[in-house]
């Protein structure tokens, strides 16, 4: 699978202006124009918990983290509703909710109380029971990823995980654009690096 | 093409963002002509594109081991301006936990969060404010009140102010519980109006609280109900709604309602 496979279009941003999107978004677009209340916001809140909890990992390497930052998350977006721009993507204004609690609280803090970061392939990875060539595909993806400085990583996992456009990553992550696109063009030559290292290495094992 | 020639080696930035897909017009036909044309370029793009990775299938897993129930439990055991639902609200330990870990961070907005919901909608059977006390309770652990010096002057101090904003007379007499200690009378804010909030730490089920609301849906008789896991037993006369709410038994808390309703009236 390449990387243009995931569902740009079906993600990308939409102006409620420029209305050239297919009929699919429309709707959910209308659906997610209505909501106007905290009840509402609720509502649609537990549809995406499990996204969150899991950029909630992304960025902190913990589950006991993440559970903690779709906590915080949650309280900010119920005492926010009125902020919500009826129109917008909801998950999107989810996600820089999450992203700037992380970084102006909870990593602040910990970093403050000196605690660091435990390494978190524990998290990061699958368990070995059926290690299936999936499995270890994913891994690899997984701690490639991983391995990445969390501004990169951060980058990388909102653009071809979630599938978010360069300028919805800006807003998430509140950077120019520009800041995206250099923190994404890094990343792509470290694992660009990574996978030239592997196949210069399965070479020399004799063509395996 | 004498103008490519003059940027031959586009930055990685933008052959990442044509890669991407996010490059449109000119921009777009000027990268793809480049990487057809010019050997560096290629090569260079050929290297890039090696970093393409079934991002999106690798990190899908990880929504399955989402703790689902538990961040539901957390979802729904925050306030909410549509109360009465007791039936999926209870939070369980770790809900619990997390959500006094994640308190620590919301920080000074917590209390605002958790009582200073305004809701108009739903006013229906007046139980909103029941479940916002008993949620708020549930943050409570015996720690939080145990340290609190309780002397009967301050204490005195902080009845008469509770009772004044909320128009009642009352007195440590009055708001005694056998065997009980009181441990601290405020002022909360509910739905912009004041709500009492008196505390207490039994020694054997841990907080317990006697709360006020001025109220003038008529006088009601004694009700038992269970929200987020403790009982309440609230009663209303002619102008305030009142509820007991704590850990311990039915039974028990009744009568100590009932002890509370009758001194009250005295």
């Amino acid at each position: 699978m390449t990387v243009a496979q995931f569902e740009l279009s079906a993600y990308s941003w939409v102006d409620t202006g420029t209305s050239s999107a297919p009929d699919v978004r429309k709707e959910r677009i209308g659906t997610e124009a209505k909501i106007a209340s905290e009840h509402e916001i609720r509502a649609s809140l537990s549809q995406h918990l499990a996204r969150l909890w899991r950029y909630g990992v992304v960025l902190s390497r913990q589950r006991d983290v993440a559970d903690d930052l779709v906590q915080a998350t949650c309280v900010r977006a119920l005492e926010r509703a009125g902020q919500f721009t009826s129109g917008t993507r909801l998950d999107r204004w989810l996600f820089s909710i999450l992203h700037s609690i992380w970084l102006n609280e909870v990593r602040s803090r910990r970093i403050r109380m000196g605690n660091g970061f435990v390494d978190a392939d524990v998290t990061l990875t699958f368990d070995g029971e059926q290690e299936t060539e999936t499995h270890v595909l994913a891994n690899q993806v997984l701690r490639q990823v991983n391995e990445l400085p969390e501004a990169q990583r951060t980058a990388v996992f909102l653009a071809y995980v979630e599938g978010l456009s360069y300028r919805e990553v800006a807003e998430v992550l509140n950077v120019p654009i520009g800041t995206v696109m250099s923190r994404l063009a890094a990343a792509r030559a470290k694992l660009a690096e990574n996978a030239s290292r592997e196949m210069v290495a399965m070479r020399t094992k004799g063509g395996n | 093409m004498s103008d490519l020639k003059r940027h031959d080696m586009p930055s990685d930035e933008l052959l990442v963002a044509f890669l991407d897909g996010e490059l449109e017009g000119a921009e777009r036909a000027w990268i793809e002509a480049l990487i057809k044309t010019d050997d560096a370029v290629t090569a260079r793009y050929e290297f890039l594109s090696r970093s393409e990775m079934p991002f999106y299938d690798a990190f899908e897993p990880l929504l399955e081991n989402a703790p689902a129930s538990d961040l539901e439990a957390i979802l729904a055991g925050l306030p909410s301006p549509i109360a009465a639902e007791p039936r999926a609200r209870r939070w369980n330990r770790r809900g619990f936990i997390a959500a006094a870990i994640g308190l620590i961070f919301v920080g000074a907005a917590a209390d605002r969060a958790y009582l200073g919901l305004k809701d108009s909608s739903n006013e229906s059977d007046g139980s909103e404010w029941r479940s916002v006390v008993a949620e708020y309770l549930t943050l409570y652990t015996p720690e939080t009140l145990a340290n609190i010096a309780s002397d009967a002057r301050s204490q005195s101090e902080q009845l008469r102010s509770v009772g004044d904003k909320l128009g009642l007379a009352l007195t440590i007499q009055a708001i005694s519980l056998p065997d009980i200690p009181l441990k601290r009378a405020q002022v909360l804010q509910y739905d912009g109006k004041p709500l009492g909030q008196i505390a207490y730490l039994d020694p054997a089920n841990g907080p317990l609280a006697l709360c006020i609301v001025q109220s003038s849906r008529g006088t009601s008789e004694p009700r038992v109900e269970k929200r987020y896991g403790m009982n309440i037993v609230f009663w209303s006369d002619q102008a305030h709604g009142y509820m007991l709410v704590g850990h311990n038994p039915v039974d028990q808390l009744s009568g100590l309602a009932e002890h509370v309703r009758t001194a009250l009236k005295a």
